[in-house]
C-alpha cells in the first residue's frame, strides 16, 4: 500500500498490551482523518462515553502524504471524544505538523489507536516497530519541554554529544519525535494541548486533558524505515515542478502582507510578524515543507509560534507597554510548556477583563479572583494566569474547564452570549473568523463539532481585500477575477457565486456549496491526505501565471505519484463527502439534532462592526460581492445574520449533503449510495434512521 | 619498520600524491537551512526509490528544542582533497570517479562492509553511511547514481531546497575546513522576510 507502512498500532493502556490493524483494511478511507474516523467507528462500540472515560478511544493517524516529499504534507490527525466542545463532548478532531507524522511511519506505523487508561503515569517508547510502555512517574509534573528533553536523553543516550540510538543503523543523525502533555493535561484541563517539539500542538479539542485522564504522558517515535511510493521519479519531478512554478522564490520574493498569514496559499512565506522581538531567528519548517512558516529564535522564546498563537499576548503588551517585546513570546512559550491551547487565551482574557470592568470580577467580587488586571500586558499577569489554569488554582480551576463552561457555572453564559460580551462560535469555541461576515466559516463550524479552522476561502474573502482594498492598494486579483478562479477550480460546483458575500447570498445554495466544498476538500485533501491548511487549497497565487494557484492540478498529480492511482478531483470530493457523512453519523449517535445547530444570539442580534485594518480609519470588512451584475470588493458591515434565513440555509445544506432536513441525520439512501451498510445498521439499531 | 617500508602507509602516501581534486562540491548555509529535511527525503528518493532519511547522503541534524543558529548542522560530504575514506578502503571500492567530477564514490560491488571508511571520515557525524541490511557503505556521489531522478544534471538536494541553502560549486572551497564549505547564501530576498543576513 503506497504511502503507508501497512500497520496501525493498537495500544491498550489498561493492560499494557499491543496489537496491530492492517492499514489496507481501511484503504477506502484514504488516510489521516478518514481512516482514524473509520477505525474509531469500528472500535468504539459505545459512542456516548465521556471524554475522560477510559472507554474513550483516541486514534492518531498520519496523512497519506506524510513522509513522502509531497510539499506541505507532514500532518497527523487525532480523533476521539473531545473534552473542549460545549455543551456536549462531540466526537472531534485536531492535527499537527512537525516531524512526528513522517517519523511515525519511519518507525513502522501509520497510526496509533489509544485505548483504555493506565493506572500510573506512562509513556510509550516506539523504536523501529518495537513498542514499550514505560514508567512516567518521574516525568509527571514536568512541562512539555522538560519532558521531551528527558525522553530525548533516554532514547538517544548522551544527548549533549548527539549520539544517536544504535538501531539498525549507526548513521542516524535525527532525533526522536515526541508527543507530550504538560501540567494542564495532567490536571484534566479541557483547554489542554498535546505538544510536539517547540510549537506544533494538538490545540483545539482538549485532547491534552484526555491524555491526562489516561495517565498518558508521552509517545515517542523513532525509526529508520522507509515509505514506498508508486512512482519515485514522478514524485520528484512533480514536487520540483509545482514548487518552482507556485512556491515562493526565497531569493526574489513577492512579499505580500496577506501571504504572511495562515490562510491557504501555496506561495506563502515566513511571516515577518513572528517573533519580531528577536532579529536573530531562522525560518523553520515541518518535514518536507516548502514554505517554512515557523520562526526558530536565538533565545527559544517564540520558537514555532505562528499566527494567533504567536501573537495572542501582543495586543495586551502593546496596550500596557507601548511596544512588543519578548514578553509576548514568553506568553506563548509558557502556553506550550504548560500544555495549554494558546488559541483560546486572548478571548478568555478579554472576557474576564470585561467582567472586571463591569464590576463583576475581581477580589471580593461575585467572581472572586486575585488576578491582577493592572498587570495585564506584563509577564507577571500572564504567568500567574496560565499557571492558575494549568494547576487549577483559584479561578484557574474553573477556567481550566474552558470559558463556556466557566460562564455557565457563573450563570452568565446566556446573557453574555446574547450581548456578544462572550463571542463564541458554535460548540463553545472562541470566535475566529466572524460568521456574520465570513458566513461559510460559521456554517462549517455549526454543522461540525469545532471551530472549523479551514482557510481555503479566507485569503480571498478576508486577507486580500482587507489588507489591500482597505489600505487603498490594488489587490493581486480583482473581485471578478477571483470569482472566475473560484468557478474554475471549485469542482464539481464551478459556481462563481460561491464567493459572493452580499447580504442575500448568505443564505443561498451558493453558500451551501461553499461550505460543502470547504468541508469535503478539507476532509479528503488536508485532513486525510495531510496537506497543510497553510498551503492548500491554492486559489490565488502571485507566483503563478494569471495568479491562478495549483488547485486542483497539484493535488491530483501528487496523489497519482504517491499511490499510482488515477483519481479525479470530483471523486476525491465525493470521498470527502463520505468521510463527512461518517462524522455526521457519529454525531447522530451522540444525540446531534438539527435543533441544536444554532449560533449564539449575538450572531443574530448584534451587527458585526468589522475590524480596524488601517489605524485611524473606521472599522470595515471588505469582501467580494456581486451587485447588479458587477463584482467588487465591498464593505459588508455592519451585518448580523437572520435567524429564519439561517434555518432556511440549513435545509438547503442538509438536502445538498443528503441528510434528513428535519433531524440533520444522514439519510438511508445517502448511506446506501456510499456503500456504508455497516453505518446504516448501527444507526438503525440506535433509532437514528 | 619505517614509513616507506609499511605497505599500507606507502599506499596512503601514494594516494595523497595522485588524488585529483573533485570538480564538484556542496556549499551550505546552516543559518539559512530551515530544517525541513526536504533534501534528505529527495536524496533517498532519488538514489533508493523510497523515502527514508536514513538513506540520505546529506544529513540535517536539527535539535527540535534548540536555539538559532546552533540548532542545525548540515552534514554534507566535503569531497576531501585528501580523502581518508579512500585511503583506508581495502578493496578500492572507494574511488575517484573520473567520469563524474572526480567525486569520491563507492563501488557497491567492491564494498565488503568493513566500515573503515566510516571511521576514517574526519567529520562528525561521518559523511559515509552504512546500509545495515545490504552491509554496504554509501555516500554522496553528487547524484551520479540517482536512477529515480529523471533530470540527469545537477543534484537533488540543491534542486529541492526551498530556500536555496545548498549550492553546487565546481570550485574547490577555500579554506578546506568547515569555513570553506559554509557560506552566507542569504541575500536581499532573505532580508525582506525580516530574517538575518549577517
Amino acid at each position: 500500500m503506497y504511502g503507508f507502512t501497512g500497520k496501525i498500532l493498537r495500544v491498550n493502556l489498561t493492560n499494557q498490551s499491543t496489537s496491530t490493524l492492517n492499514t489496507a483494511d481501511y484503504e477506502e478511507w484514504v488516510g489521516g482523518h478518514g481512516i482514524a474516523t473509520a477505525v474509531f467507528f469500528d472500535l468504539m462500540q459505545d459512542k456516548l462515553v465521556s471524554a475522560f472515560d477510559p472507554g474513550n478511544t483516541l486514534v492518531l493517524m498520519s496523512g497519506l502524504f506524510a513522509g513522502t516529499l509531497v510539499p506541505g504534507a507532514s500532518r497527523v490527525e487525532m480523533v476521539g471524544i473531545q473534552s473542549q466542545s460545549y455543551p456536549i463532548e462531540w466526537f472531534g478532531r485536531s492535527s499537527i505538523g512537525g516531524h512526528f507524522p513522517a517519523m511515525l511511519k519511519f518507525a513502522g506505523f501509520d497510526g496509533i489507536v489509544i485505548e483504555g487508561a493506565a493506572e500510573n503515569p506512562t509513556w510509550i517508547d516506539i523504536i523501529d516497530g518495537n513498542v514499550e510502555f514505560k514508567d512516567a512517574a518521574g516525568m509527571w509534573g514536568l512541562d512539555t519541554e522538560e519532558t521531551q528533553r528527558v525522553i530525548f536523553s533516554q532514547v538517544c543516550g548522551e544527548i549533549n554529544t548527539r549520539k544517536q540510538p544504535n538501531v539498525k543503523a549507526d548513521n542516524m543523525t535525527r532525533w526522536p519525535c515526541a508527543l507530550v502533555i504538560g501540567p494542564a493535561g495532567e490536571n484534566l484541563s479541557r483547554i489542554a494541548s498535546v505538544q510536539h517539539s517547540a510549537g506544533p500542538a494538538f490545540g483545539q479539542g482538549g485532547f491534552g486533558g484526555v491524555w491526562g485522564s489516561k495517565k498518558l504522558k508521552a509517545i515517542s517515535v523513532f525509526g529508520t524505515g522507509s515509505v514506498a511510493v508508486a512512482d519515485p521519479g514522478k514524485l520528484l519531478q512533480e514536487t520540483m515542478r509545482f514548487r518552482k512554478k507556485y512556491g515562493a522564490d526565497f531569493d526574489n520574493p513577492t512579499v505580500s502582507d496577506w501571504q504572511e498569514y495562515i490562510t491557504s496559499h501555496f506561495g506563502g512565506h515566513p511571516g515577518r510578524g513572528g517573533a519580531i522581538f528577536d532579529n536573530q531567528r531562522r525560518a523553520h519548517g515541518c518535514y518536507g515543507c516548502h514554505m517554512n512558516c515557523r520562526p526558530k529564535t536565538s533565545i527559544g522564546i517564540g520558537t514555532g509560534a505562528i499566527c494567533k498563537k504567536g501573537r495572542f499576548y501582543q495586543k495586551f503588551e502593546l496596550a500596557k507597554r507601548g511596544r512588543v517585546t519578548e514578553i509576548s513570546g514568553k506568553a506563548t512559550k509558557l502556553c506550550d510548556r504548560l500544555g495549554i491551547n494558546a488559541y483560546v487565551i486572548d478571548v478568555d482574557i478579554n472576557y474576564l477583563n470585561t467582567l472586571r470592568q463591569k464590576g463583576v470580577l475581581g477580589p471580593g467580587k461575585e467572581i472572586d479572583t486575585d488576578l491582577d488586571f493592572d498587570q495585564l500586558g506584563e509577564a507577571e499577569f500572564i504567568g500567574d494566569y496560565l499557571h492558575k489554569i494549568a494547576h487549577r488554582k483559584g479561578i484557574g480551576a474553573i477556567l481550566a474547564e474552558g470559558v463556556a463552561r466557566a460562564a455557565a457555572k457563573w450563570g452568565r453564559l446566556e446573557e453574555d452570549l446574547a450581548s456578544g460580551t462572550l463571542p463564541l462560535l458554535p460548540w463553545g469555541y472562541p470566535i475566529h473568523y466572524d460568521p456574520r461576515t465570513e458566513v461559510y466559516w460559521g456554517y462549517a463550524s455549526l454543522v461540525s463539532s469545532r471551530d472549523i479552522n479551514c482557510h481555503d476561502f479566507n485569503a480571498i474573502s478576508y486577507w486580500i481585500p482587507n489588507l489591500d482594498v482597505a489600505a487603498g492598494k490594488t489587490p493581486v486579483v480583482s473581485a471578478a477575477q477571483a470569482s472566475e478562479i473560484i468557478a474554475e477550480k471549485c469542482r464539481p460546483y464551478n459556481d462563481p457565486l460561491m464567493i459572493d458575500f452580499g447580504d442575500d447570498n448568505m443564505y443561498s445554495i451558493h453558500m451551501a456549496r461553499t461550505t460543502a466544498w470547504l468541508l469535503h476538500y478539507s476532509l479528503f485533501w488536508k485532513q486525510s491526505c495531510g496537506l497543510c491548511d497553510n498551503a492548500f487549497a491554492d486559489f490565488i497565487n502571485p507566483y503563478a501565471p494569471d495568479n491562478k494557484g495549483l488547485t486542483p492540478d497539484g493535488e491530483i498529480a501528487f496523489f497519482r505519484a504517491v499511490t499510482g492511482k488515477k483519481m479525479s478531483f470530483e471523486n476525491s470530493m465525493e470521498i470527502g463527502r463520505k468521510i463527512f457523512t461518517l462524522n455526521r453519523a457519529i454525531w447522530a449517535l451522540q444525540g446531534r439534532h438539527r435543533d441544536m445547530e444554532k449560533f449564539a444570539d449575538y450572531i443574530y442580534d448584534i451587527p458585526s462592526e468589522g475590524i480596524v485594518m488601517v489605524p485611524g480609519r473606521s472599522p470595515s470588512y471588505f469582501m467580494p460581492v456581486r451587485e447588479n451584475g458587477q463584482w467588487d470588493y465591498k464593505n459588508v458591515v455592519p451585518r448580523n445574520l437572520n435567524r429564519d434565513r439561517v434555518e432556511e440555509w440549513k435545509s438547503i445544506f442538509y438536502e445538498l449533503e443528503g441528510w434528513d432536513v428535519n433531524t440533520g441525520n444522514p439519510l438511508k439512501n445517502t448511506l446506501e449510495a456510499m456503500g456504508l451498510q455497516s453505518v446504516i445498521n448501527v444507526l438503525q439499531k440506535n433509532d437514528k434512521l | 619498520m619505517t614509513k616507506r617500508q609499511n605497505p599500507k602507509r606507502n599506499r596512503a602516501f601514494a594516494i595523497e600524491q595522485i588524488v585529483p581534486e573533485a570538480e564538484g562540491y556542496l556549499i551550505v548555509d546552516p543559518k539559512k537551512c530551515t530544517g525541513c529535511g526536504s533534501c534528505m527525503l529527495a536524496c533517498s528518493l532519488a538514489h533508493e526509490g523510497k523515502v527514508n532519511p536514513a538513506f540520505s547522503r546529506i544529513q540535517i541534524i536539527s535539535d527540535p528544542l534548540g536555539y538559532f543558529p546552533t540548532d542545525i548542522q548540515m552534514a554534507v560530504c566535503k569531497q576531501c582533497l585528501y580523502p581518508q575514506c579512500l585511503i583506508v578502503c581495502p578493496t578500492e571500492a572507494l574511488h575517484i570517479d573520473k567520469e563524474h567530477m572526480n567525486v569520491r564514490g563507492i563501488d557497491r560491488e567492491k564494498c565488503i562492509g568493513c566500515q573503515k571508511c566510516m571511521h576514517a571520515c574526519p567529520f562528525v557525524p561521518s559523511r559515509i553511511f552504512f546500509d545495515v541490511n545490504q552491509k554496504k557503505a554509501f555516500k554522496c556521489d553528487l547524484c551520479k547514481a540517482a536512477p529515480y531522478r529523471k533530470k540527469k544534471s545537477g543534484q537533488a538536494c540543491v534542486e529541492i531546497c526551498p530556500v536555496n541553502a545548498i549550492k553546487f560549486s565546481a570550485k574547490t572551497p577555500f579554506p578546506l575546513g568547515e569555513n570553506g564549505y559554509t557560506k552566507n547564501l542569504r541575500g536581499d530576498g532573505w532580508k525582506q522576510f525580516g530574517l538575518p543576513t549577517d
